[in-house]
């Protein structure tokens, strides 16, 4: 059974705009699967549309075989997400944030109290549980939207830019902790936009452009598709920016 | 207890927490507020009036103030907490979560709803202490005051979630809620008015609260308040229907 299984998805919005067209995506059960894209393409669309966030135009969402609108209870169940934007309740504490996050999943206390625990010490966060989340460097911020995902064990984590505004040691911190949930039997899906790192993690890459998938495969398949040695090279021939080639800018300085 | 109870618990738990985190604003403010309308109309403005249908015009005015009270901090609670987490996004926290369209609309129903009667019981403790306020009919007061104070959480839930920016939730309360309030008979009875005031009056749906609010403490009745009971039943049943439509769309919420 597929983690995600996407078919003939379509997103219009009310003022006309159609983010997604016509999308079918499969990921499997365990992999860690990368989803890149420029902005605007769908990608942030099509995760809204998984989770809960905006309503499909057409087309059919599975998360585990549970259809994610008639079946939307067991679909979102087995989700966790992490948003691109620090959509963090400020009224509330550290160890609260994640104590309602479990509690709107339906854990009991004791369960939630251990996990948030737990988690708030992966997260180095236990200093901070008791103050509001407003107080927290954009760091923590990042850190605890992480935590918050993963508190109530989703099999299917969807990561939206996880890493976008962060500095170089917690990319990698985070990154790390991303890497050892997926050993860990978590199917991930992930948008990012360093490109190096998605060659890196993810077994599994598919190109979203203007609303359509346009390439998908391992990271090598899409770079001999392209006929380019890199992931990045496979991404600007696909946007149409070749002449920003790594390659070709070092000639040009040469 | 189940998954959904759990779920339901914590989200109610969720918006009595954030009005308690803010409890000067929320419930200490209103309630000085309803303190200083006792105090001017009963204190300054009383000595001046003998008496309303025969009741000292202070203990006349304060179960209006209670239901004022209540139907404000009801509807004011959940428009803003809602626009509130919309604007953060952090609703989506809510949104995403396997909480159905009736538990996520119950939730932030019980929250303003909760604030409202804390508001409203502690007027009616304060005001209990300044004078000696009669409650003539519990058996209409009870179901009327939970009536009106689910109606204004319903409209709170309501205008919140349409809402785009806080000015419009401030539109609503100052420019519609209160100008009805005020002009429904809480400082007054409407048989004092002189026409076309008095007729214009019936036409004010919250004259109907305020009446039935003020026959469950004193007994004084200026309404049919069966018809006023069955009326407000009705529309806070519609309006919460209206109101599961919207979440069960997603319209202002889901994208």
């Amino acid at each position: 059974m597929h983690a995600l299984d996407i078919e003939g998805l379509t997103k219009r919005y009310p003022t006309g705009v159609e983010a997604l067209r016509d999308v079918s995506l499969h990921i499997g059960d365990g992999a860690l699967f990368g989803l890149l894209g420029p902005n605007g393409a769908g990608k942030s669309t099509l995760i809204h549309c998984s989770t809960g966030l905006a309503v499909p135009t057409a087309g059919e969402i599975r998360i585990f075989g549970h259809d994610a609108i008639d079946d939307y209870t067991e679909a979102r169940t087995a989700v966790g997400l992490a948003p691109q934007e620090l959509n963090i309740d400020f009224f509330l504490t550290v160890e609260e944030t994640l104590d309602f996050h479990g509690g709107y999943f339906g854990m009991p206390k004791r369960e939630r109290r251990d996990r948030a625990k737990e988690l708030l010490e992966t997260f180095s966060l236990t200093e901070k549980k008791d103050e509001r989340t407003r107080t927290l460097s954009g760091g923590m911020k990042r850190r605890l939207i992480l935590a918050r995902a993963l508190m109530h064990r989703p099999r299917l984590l969807i990561l939206d830019e996880p890493t976008a505004g962060v500095d170089v040691e917690l990319r990698l911190e985070l990154w790390h902790y991303v890497q050892q949930v997926n050993t860990e039997g978590t199917t991930i899906l992930l948008t990012t936009h360093y490109l190096e790192e998605a060659e890196q993690l993810c077994d599994h890459i598919a190109f979203i452009n203007q609303g359509q998938i346009v390439a998908e495969g391992t990271s090598g398949e899409l770079s001999a598709r392209f006929g380019v040695s890199s992931l990045e090279d496979a991404y600007l021939e696909l946007v149409g920016r070749k002449e920003l080639s790594r390659a070709r800018v070092e000639e040009i300085v040469l | 207890m189940s998954a959904a109870q759990i779920r339901l618990a914590t989200l109610v738990r969720r918006e009595v927490s954030r009005f308690m985190k803010i409890k000067r604003q929320t419930v200490g403010a209103p309630l000085l507020e309803t303190f200083l309308y006792i105090s001017v109309f009963g204190a300054a403005l009383g000595t001046r009036i003998n008496t309303l249908h025969g009741f000292e015009y202070v203990v006349f005015v304060i179960p209006g103030l209670i239901m004022m009270a209540w139907a404000i901090n009801a509807f004011s609670n959940n428009s803003s907490s809602i626009l509130q987490q919309k604007f953060q996004r952090a609703i989506d926290d809510q949104l995403s979560s396997p909480a159905s369209p009736t538990e996520l609309l119950l939730a932030f129903t019980a929250g303003g709803f909760l604030r409202g009667m804390l508001v409203g019981i502690l007027t009616f403790i304060a005001a209990s202490f300044l004078v000696d306020l009669p409650v003539a009919e519990p058996l209409i007061l009870i179901p009327g005051l939970f009536l009106t104070g689910f109606f204004f959480a319903q409209l709170g839930v309501l205008v919140g979630v349409r809402a785009e920016q806080f000015d419009d939730v401030s539109f609503a309360q100052t420019f519609v809620l209160q100008p009805l309030i005020f002009l429904g008979g809480v400082f007054y009875s409407a048989t004092l008015l002189p026409e076309p005031f008095e007729t214009l009056t019936q036409f004010n749906p919250i004259y109907y609260m305020i009446s039935l609010i003020r026959y469950g403490f004193l007994g004084y009745q200026e309404t049919n308040i069966a018809l006023s009971l069955l009326f407000l039943a009705l529309v806070t049943g519609a309006l919460f229907l209206f109101n599961l439509k919207l979440f069960r769309s997603g319209n202002k919420l889901r994208v």
